[in-house]
């Protein structure tokens, strides 16, 4: 299996002085993901007891319209600074950067997620995940889901970026829930639920989501495992719909169409709320009049009709939410007590003898410090602290595309950031500029086709999925 | 931990007495007096329920903002941490919290619009600052449970809800005191509840042995909150510009 050189140094504006006092105690290794709340970033750990130690920094963007830490940073706090439970994420450390007024969030960092490893076995080893490893992935989710609902948690946004994977170590193969930027308690809400807007990326939005209830409740994270067990299982999205942005509506009719050409049509018998929904209502001509064929689910998913899995995947995908299996009676299901039975290690062989999967690591662009500023030939000249200095002729110094990535990555227009000699890596790199050309990660132990493969990763979503999320272009 | 208060940080974060009544040294140089450092803490309290008022923000907003600034000045002194500027960025902060978010510059233009005294005047900029201040303060701690809940269930479980109102007054009052730093949430609930049949002649001696609670602590809390309306006193606005000056920076 990869695994990460724990030793040998890495970025080469570690060594800057200038750095504020808390950043001292990580050893930068560089960026491993973008969303729209911020960056993420791979360290190590300088201190003792763990030092070299992987932990993932999410660096949270002052908003730009005077309203201070966002409220996505804030619900991530609040709630995992309460929680602990081996499949959740753990928080390990806050740091406030005065000078930008930006937050740092430390997590210990998961070298894989399920959508990476759908995508694995989909492109690349074209074979199923094995069922040992599907059963122990999907267990660990409840597991961890059940800890939170049970806690008033919703967490609003599962899909298989969120659902982290532990690497090599102790934990190898343990789950872990990451992403609370849309989590809430749900026990004494002050306001309507939906008044937070559209929650959970469309593919995984629960039924009663997309026509607009204002109530809802943990049984929304549950049609999403259910969405996500179901992925597992064929390597595809189950309900892959195209959203229609640019508009507050929730309604998601294609969505929705996906959805009932599976499941067939929902009706008021089966789920007697529906009738109370505001989309069922207002738009009876769309949905109501709309007739499906049912190829069945069992179908899609490719599961026997009485097989356990199937059982317990239909339940989880039930219309009504009051109906709708919770996480507690899912953990209990059958399908959990066959054989194969669930384990701590989800990415052992599930036969001795058999070869383990080996999963690809995340790419890391060490080319982006800390500021979110990207190292350019000549980019000493950029004065520093001076938004408006990247905009000017001197500033728009494209970065140099390096030709092993593929076009979506070299982000052509990126702009140096403000601030950015604090931790300009061309200007202490003492390398000729020419020598690693947008600072390909060489000291890593992964094939170029293994970098290809994953920087071209396409998540469908907004907002910032897991780590490694959709490359966006930066304009200052 | 929302269901689960035993296992909260702010269960963990109760402090004693005399460990809330500590003026840092700072303060002390300045000659702030115990008596003092509860006053302006009550008087901030008051300043964060009409703020929140203005900007139309519920009961349990308020009561989240004076438990952060409460908590923000166990640790901090008053010199270094203004309580005028304290007191709107913790309304700030618990407004988001509470998922329900009043604009920094809403709050700015209210602060700007009833108070023409300048010490009380900040901009945006400020607030923001302060509240990376206050979250660091608060060791990111964020979660706050307060007597409301359990005082409905127990009201309710009493068969003694025509007391809500009153009770529910009584518990408001104790955020001008510093019982929501050491007491758990529903413990200062009874003792509001006990007040409360006490004025309203109500018998509730079988209902509160069946509970098993600890009366002893419950009678403690009520007694401190008794003892706080017999002796707080508005101080005129002189004297408690007073105060104020010795700690203001100058």
């Amino acid at each position: 299996m990869n695994s990460r050189n724990a030793s040998g140094s890495s970025n080469n504006y570690n060594s800057n002085p200038n750095r504020p006092a808390w950043l001292q105690q990580y050893d930068l290794i560089g960026k491993i993901g973008e969303g729209t709340y911020g960056l993420v970033f791979l360290a190590r750990t300088l201190n003792q007891p763990n030092r070299g130690k992987c932990i993932a920094i999410k660096k949270f963007k002052q908003s730009k319209d005077g309203d201070g830490i966002s409220p996505t940073a804030i619900r991530e706090i609040m709630l995992l600074r309460e929680i602990t439970h081996e499949n959740v994420v753990k928080l390990v450390n806050v740091h406030i950067n005065p000078a930008d007024m930006s937050l740092y969030l430390a997590f210990d960092y998961a070298e894989h997620d399920l959508y990476e490893i759908i995508r694995h076995h989909r492109e690349k080893v074209s074979q199923s995940i094995n069922q040992y490893t599907v059963k122990s992935l999907l267990w660990q989710l409840l597991n961890g889901l059940n800890y939170l609902h049970s806690n008033w948690i919703i967490h609003r946004d599962l899909k298989p970026s969120n659902i982290l994977v532990m690497g090599d170590g102790d934990d190898q193969g343990v789950v872990k829930i990451a992403d609370f930027g849309l989590a809430r308690i749900y026990q004494a809400p002050l306001k309507y639920l939906s008044e937070n807007g559209v929650v959970v990326t469309i593919w995984y939005r629960a039924p009663e989501l997309l026509l607009g209830a204002k109530h809802y409740t943990s049984a929304v994270d549950m049609w999403a495992v259910g969405c996500i067990f179901a992925e597992l299982l064929t390597l595809k999205p189950l309900f892959q719909g195209v959203e229609v942005k640019a508009t507050q509506n929730p309604f998601q009719l294609n969505q929705l169409e996906k959805i009932f050409k599976v499941l067939g049509h929902p009706t008021p018998e089966k789920w007697p709320t529906l009738v109370n929904l505001p989309h069922w209502q207002s738009d009876q001509q769309h949905i109501q009049g709309l007739k499906y064929e049912n190829p069945g689910l069992y179908s899609v998913v490719h599961l026997p009709q009485k097989s356990p899995a199937y059982d317990l995947l239909s339940k989880m995908l039930e219309y009504d939410p009051r109906k709708r299996l919770t996480a507690a009676q899912a953990l209990d299901h059958e399908y959990f007590r066959i054989e194969p039975l669930p384990g701590r290690n989800a990415l052992v062989p599930s036969q001795p003898g058999e070869k383990a999967v080996s999963y690809p690591i995340r790419p890391v662009d060490t080319t982006t410090d800390f500021e979110g500023s990207t190292s350019v030939q000549g980019s000493q000249s950029v004065p520093s602290g001076n938004m408006a200095s990247g905009v000017g002729a001197s500033g728009v110094a494209p970065r140099p595309v390096p030709r092993q990535m593929p076009p979506m990555v070299g982000m052509q227009q990126r702009m140096p950031g403000p601030g950015m000699t604090a931790f300009n890596l061309a200007s202490q790199a003492g390398l000729p500029s020419g020598m690693n050309p947008g600072g390909i990660p060489m000291q890593r132990a992964v094939s170029q086709a293994h970098q290809q493969q994953q920087l071209r990763r396409k998540d469908p979503n907004m907002g910032m999925p897991g780590y490694p999320p959709q490359q966006k272009s930066r304009r200052f | 931990m929302a269901a689960n208060f035993w296992t909260s940080s702010h269960w963990k974060q109760l402090l004693e007495q005399e460990e809330v009544d500590v003026v840092h040294s700072p303060d002390k140089e300045r000659g702030l007096t115990v008596e003092e450092f509860k006053y302006i803490k009550m008087h901030m309290a008051n300043y964060i329920w009409k703020l929140a008022q203005l900007v139309k923000v519920r009961q349990r907003v308020v009561a989240t903002a004076v438990a952060y600034m409460r908590r923000v000045y166990t640790r901090k002194s008053m010199t270094e941490y203004d309580p005028r500027l304290v007191a709107p960025s913790c309304l700030y902060l618990a407004s988001k919290a509470e998922e329900s978010t009043v604009q920094a510059r809403l709050l700015v233009f209210y602060i700007k619009k009833q108070y023409s005294d300048e010490k009380y005047r900040f901009e945006i900029k400020d607030i923001l600052e302060m509240e990376m201040k206050i979250l660091e303060a608060l060791d990111y701690y964020l979660v706050v449970y307060h007597p409301y809940r359990p005082l409905s269930q127990l009201l309710q479980d009493a068969g003694m809800t025509d007391m809500t109102h009153l009770s529910w007054g009584l518990v408001n009052d104790t955020y001008k005191m510093d019982l929501v730093l050491i007491y758990p949430p529903y413990m200062i609930a009874l003792a509001c509840i006990y007040i409360a049949s006490v004025l309203k002649d109500k018998d509730t001696t079988a209902w509160f042995e069946e509970l098993r609670a600890d009366m002893n602590v419950v009678k403690n809390i009520s007694m401190e909150i008794l003892d706080f309306y017999d002796n707080h006193k508005i101080l005129p606005e002189d004297r408690t510009n007073a105060i104020f000056n010795k700690i203001s920076k100058s």
